[in-house]
């Protein structure tokens, strides 16, 4: 562990951008929105920001990105079909430990299953991740209750502290060690193990008022949706609230399902393109003849709250899915993020029917 | 990290040459191809049951089940005209490319079911993926015992791979009966729905295996006569589709419940599809 002195933060900055491509949360001047962002310059990144509203998953999976790209002439029969490597190297800097998680979630299923995702693969590599504790959370945050904060424990090359004066700066990787010898700094002394309890124990007591409601009924929900006990009129009720505008799938950082499109141009090539997708969206399995096997809201939507809480996709991430960010409640326009659900699952095993 | 398996093509589609088609049905015609690169064509070995993603170039990909046998058979794919990207297959032709990526999915479990009697179920289209395993059986005769194939179409226009259909007729120790949906001009076989010839054919059910496909109906209806009749869930298999985008169980669009009809699948047991906990 060392000692980085907040003088020494653009440093810091400025050596990761000589080698990287950085990420980090900037400020949205017009909106005054903590964005996580492509920073256009080093010193635009801010440490002290609140929360992005938005995840870094962007950076390892885009939006909307081109995997692939051909040209076929029908009459000379040619093909030409290439998948460019044009993923420079990225440093995101300033990563929260529930979106840190979120990326650490993405890494086993996208690197650790039967497959190995390319795609994934070419932007994860090569990059450089430098946390921060969460020393602020949002009133929806709730990543005590699904152990993913406020401080990082794996998965970065730099986990920062604000200390006050000074950040603690852990390495968790010999980037991160080459980083603190690179820019010369000094070893943290003795109290340095106590003082990040400290501000740790802080953060977690701001939780104290806000995730009361779920600490204790995570492990509830997980264990009812895995064995089948969520009541159909629980789903129903979700399945009513529900806008399908996927706006949950789309702020969630531990949410990837995709959609593949080859989208032609009359003379130019053929871009295949992959795109956020949302198990919410009514077209999602939807099949060539129209037959769609998932077709009532309530029956596509208890899949979201499945691939978050259930045991079986736990395995797929050694972990829940839900990394306790709190942004779906905080975007649902129909009030059934995460921590609803939850509730509205506790509430059908206390509350007596009248 | 896992390391990616050589074997299967998971990211860049590798270009085949269409060389020939035929029309089966209406809508239905049956690409022959060799792939481009003559390494692959070697090398691209594939299991019964299995499936690829096929790009058309231009429109798109689709995952289509595999009806040739890996062993002595053309490769080819058999698909139907039904939406925008088997619809621009349609309209190639011989000399044409298309990208195949794969192969992938679990196939059917052969060693499982050897020393049993084999009963085939299917419906309209539904023979397509059960083609391979039948050609696959046939070849491997004497492993098995009673051999029984249960075909049914709307209409005598409907049956897919008549050619095949008619050798099979003629092989001996094969018991094949085929029927459509209702009588028409011409027609001299049997008539009715497909689990009506579960009955006429005195199906075993002891030591037995059923391969049943076909449209969500005649499926049920099938595994009610076979279940009724007192074969296991376990002992009938199936093989679903689903809507799929990468076929490596990345996409999640295959999922039924949590389980992904790509990796996991596509060849299922009855009493796996029980347990989906969705609607197939």
């Amino acid at each position: 562990m060392y000692i980085l002195p907040k003088a020494d933060v653009p440093r810091l900055l400025d050596a990761i951008a000589a080698r990287y491509e950085l990420f980090g949360p900037v400020v949205d001047p017009i909106s005054g929105d903590t964005l996580f962002d492509r920073a256009s310059a080093p010193s635009a990144v801010r440490l002290d920001a609140p929360i992005p509203v938005n995840t870094p998953k962007f950076s390892v999976f885009p939006h909307f990105e081109r995997i692939l790209t051909y040209r076929y002439d029908r009459a000379s029969k040619a093909l030409d079909i290439r998948r460019e490597d044009l993923v420079r190297p990225k440093a995101l800097v300033g990563v929260r430990s529930c979106d840190l998680t979120g990326l650490l979630c993405f890494d086993r299923f996208f690197l650790g299953q039967e497959f190995v995702d390319e795609v994934y693969r070419d932007h994860r590599r090569k990059m450089l991740i430098v946390a921060n504790t969460c020393v602020r959370p949002f009133a929806q945050c709730f990543c005590v209750c699904t152990d993913s904060g406020p401080a990082a424990v794996e998965g970065f090359d730099v986990n920062l502290t604000d200390l006050g004066e000074a950040f603690l700066f852990e390495t968790g990787s010999d980037k991160g060690r080459g980083l603190a010898s690179e820019l010369g700094l000094a070893p943290a002394g003795e109290h340095a193990a106590r003082d990040r309890a400290a501000v740790v124990n802080r953060s977690i007591g701001l939780f104290d008022g806000q995730a009361v409601e779920n600490k204790a009924w995570i492990s509830r929900a997980v264990n009812r949706l895995t064995t089948g006990f969520v009541k159909p009129e629980t789903w129903e009720y979700i399945g009513q609230q529900c806008f399908e505008c996927g706006a949950c799938s789309f702020v969630c950082p531990s949410c990837s399902c995709f959609n593949v499109q080859d989208a032609a141009t009359q003379a130019g090539p053929t871009d295949r393109l992959r795109t956020w997708d949302s198990c919410s969206f009514e077209g999602y399995s939807r099949m060539a003849g129209e037959h769609n096997p998932r077709r009532p809201i309530e029956d596509r939507r208890n899949k979201r709250f499945f691939c978050k809480l259930s045991y079986s996709q736990s395995k797929k991430y050694l972990r829940p899915g839900c990394v306790g960010c709190g942004r779906c409640a905080r975007v649902c326009p129909g009030d059934i993020g995460l921590p609803n659900v939850v509730t509205a699952i506790r509430r059908e095993i206390t509350e007596p029917k009248p | 990290m896992n390391e990616p398996n050589p074997a299967v093509i998971t990211t860049v589609p590798t270009p085949a040459v269409i060389e020939e088609i035929r029309p089966e049905i209406e809508d239905v015609r049956t690409c022959y191809f060799r792939f481009e690169d003559p390494e692959i064509e070697k090398s691209f070995a594939v299991r019964s049951g299995q499936f690829v993603m096929c790009t058309v170039f231009g429109a798109g990909e689709f995952a289509v089940s595999l009806p040739w046998s890996p062993e002595g058979d053309r490769r080819h794919l058999s698909v139907r005209a039904v939406g925008k990207v088997t619809g621009a297959l349609a309209r190639l032709a011989p000399g044409d490319k298309i990208g195949i990526r794969g192969p992938f999915g679990n196939g059917f479990p052969f060693e499982a079911i050897k020393g049993k009697n084999i009963i085939y179920v299917a419906g309209g289209i539904g023979i397509i993926p059960l083609r391979s395993s039948i050609v696959h059986v046939l070849l491997h005769r004497p492993e098995f015992g009673r051999l029984i194939l249960l075909y049914g179409a709307r209409a005598p226009q409907d049956l897919m791979y008549r050619d095949k259909i008619e050798e099979w007729r003629r092989t001996e120790g094969f018991e094949t009966h085929i029927t459509i949906d209702r009588p028409r001009p011409g027609w001299t076989g049997e008539t009715g729905f497909v689990h009506t010839l579960i009955e006429k054919a005195k199906v075993p059910v002891e030591n037995t295996v059923a391969f049943v496909c076909g449209p969500p109906i005649m499926f049920n209806a099938v595994i009610k006569e076979l279940s009724a009749r007192g074969l296991r869930d376990d002992c009938i298999i199936s093989t679903l589709e689903r809507h799929m985008k990468c076929g490596i169980g990345k996409c999640q669009h295959c999922a039924i419940g949590r389980t992904l009809v790509c990796t996991d699948g596509p060849v299922f047991t009855y009493k796996q599809i029980k347990t989906l906990g969705e609607q197939i």
